[in-house]
């Protein structure tokens, strides 16, 4: 039985019938110690059905250790969204309940190159000049945790000074322990900072300026 | 068992102007959607999370709602509703609402990103979890304190937890809180409950629940990760003492989402003030739901509300446009 239901599979295809540009969803997995690699791999294969433009691109992360520790990809499942360039957006763990909204909404975004913020936050995204880490952990289940999510892939489209991370907490407990995350969603900025539930964009912002001036 | 929401955000043309704008997208502002697509009427409703439903999401099992004779899932329910209102022509939209001019013949509703203009508004943006009001509570939120147990309940498998609250909310979440946590105390501040029967018989039934009733919650030791503890107070005897958890859950009523109104609109301890046609002070504007003074606040009645006001809507434009 597929994963991705003949209900599912057809409003997938509806709204990805909006991609414009190709889009490769780069999936770095292995075959020991991973309990939800098999699981996303099998999710992209029958995603990437839906639209020709969408390729799957699957890396052993064993054979690349190295190169993926460059782009910043230390844990399992990870799922990289590609397009003209990699903009730093990334899922860690399977993107499944609300988290498969916020894993096509990164794919159009990149396909069509449309985000959506306001000009307060453009502005000083064209100004930022040094790193932002964003890991907004998330589960499943959690209703409030696409925008979040969502909101901070679109920061690192619009700017490549930004990496934004979708973390599936229940599949990362010492991360989960690390940042003492015990709600969802929680956005981590360079590791030492937190936004805590569904924050809008200006709050957001707001925080990570904190984040850089604190640094 | 895996699932899949496909929840993708829509845009809007700024210059149109709708028939009517519909604010939030629980089950009273989807339904009131439902029933003026099918009016033919141009609408457009504003959910401020990509996800609509309102509490429905975080709520896990609807049992009351009728024609489910097994338990439905709310987030299940939310989303037909919704798949439900798009079928029919309604333009759903997840922007956030930064003001609102409710005064004039035209009515203008301002996000983030866009201006948009209507000729009436139905406003259902319901209630909020209302806090404790504790001072640590906020530094918490996320890391121990928590509102929503559909979320952040799988963080607290095989831990002791402590859900505060007397009425159905606090009762059906204990229930399902428990699922995960190894202890579960139920904090009350009176001695008898306003939950349902059914739920306190569950509830009173479950090995792992202890009740603790005539008590309140005046501190959180929650500095350090491990050791846990709340402060609590019996309200009879007053005296102090404290319990060893590692979370809690706060389910003690809700407040109504208003905040953008107070100048437009007639409020009652920041409820908006209705009459039986959901009609508020200013012409052209109605309110349903949660957010109403004085109802009864269920999906039950939220969807009757969307209904009835939908209707009265399309009655004043046909009369009045």
């Amino acid at each position: 039985m597929p994963m991705l239901d003949e209900k599912v599979m057809s409003e997938v295809k509806k709204v990805l019938a909006a991609m414009r540009e190709p889009v490769t969803l780069r999936l770095y997995t292995q075959e020991l110690e991973c309990a939800y690699c098999k699981d996303t791999h099998t999710l992209l294969d029958e995603l990437v059905e839906a639209n020709p433009l969408l390729k799957l691109e699957v890396i052993k992360f064993d054979e690349v250790k190295e190169d993926a520790a460059k782009e910043g990809i230390d844990k399992l499942p990870a799922i990289v969204v590609v397009g003209e360039r990699d903009y730093g957006i990334r899922f860690y763990g399977i993107p499944a309940g609300y988290e498969f909204s916020a894993l096509l909404n990164a794919i159009l975004m990149v396909s069509t190159k449309i985000v959506k913020l306001t000009d307060e936050t453009k502005e000083f995204l064209a100004k930022l000049d040094k790193p932002v880490h964003l890991q907004v952990y998330v589960t499943p289940t959690c209703p409030y945790c696409p925008p979040s999510v969502i909101l901070a892939h679109q920061l690192a489209m619009a700017s490549k000074m930004v990496r934004a991370d979708m973390v599936e907490a229940s599949e990362f407990p010492h991360l989960v322990q690390k940042y003492s995350v015990q709600g969802v969603p929680r956005t981590v900025i360079n590791e030492k900072w937190f936004v805590e539930g569904a924050a809008p964009e200006a709050m957001v912002i707001a925080k990570i300026k904190e984040a850089l001036l604190d640094a | 068992m895996l699932d899949f929401n496909v929840l993708i955000p829509e845009t809007a043309e700024p210059d149109k102007l709708w028939d009517l704008i519909i604010l939030g997208g629980g089950p009273a502002g989807l339904t009131a959607g439902i029933y003026a697509a099918r009016y033919k009427l141009e609408t457009l409703l504003l959910e401020k999370s990509i996800v609509s439903g309102g509490q429905l999401t975080a709520t896990q099992w609807i049992e009351n709602y009728p024609g489910f004779r097994e338990p439905v899932l709310g987030k299940k329910l939310a989303a037909d509703m919704e798949a439900q209102a798009k079928h029919f022509g309604l333009k759903v939209i997840s922007e956030n609402v930064q003001s609102v001019n409710l005064a004039d013949e035209i009515k203008e509703i301002e996000t983030d990103y866009a201006k948009y203009q209507a000729k009436t508004v139905i406003i259902a943006t319901g209630s909020s979890p209302r806090r404790l009001g504790l001072s640590d509570e906020q530094k918490y939120a996320g890391n121990g304190v928590s509102y929503c147990s559909t979320c952040d309940a799988p963080f607290f498998k095989d831990k002791v937890v402590a859900v505060v609250g007397g009425g159905n909310t606090a009762f059906e979440e204990a229930l399902f809180i428990t699922k995960y946590a190894s202890q579960l105390y139920l904090i009350h501040r009176r001695e008898e409950f306003t939950a349902d029967r059914i739920f306190q018989d569950k509830v009173f039934a479950e090995p792992n629940i202890k009740i603790i009733t005539n008590s309140v919650v005046t501190g959180l030791n929650f500095d350090l990760q491990v050791g846990r503890s709340l402060n609590l107070q019996n309200t009879i005897s007053k005296e102090s003492s404290e319990l060893e958890v590692d979370g809690i859950f706060i389910f003690i009523g809700n407040l109504p989402n208003t905040a953008l109104f107070t100048q437009q609109l007639e409020l009652d301890e920041g409820y908006v003030v209705t009459n039986r046609k959901y009609e508020t002070n200013q012409k052209g504007v109605w309110a349903i739901g949660d957010v109403q003074k004085g109802v009864l606040r269920q999906v039950a009645t939220a969807v009757g509300d969307g209904a009835g006001a939908a209707h009265q809507v399309n009655k004043y434009l046909v009369e009045n446009h």
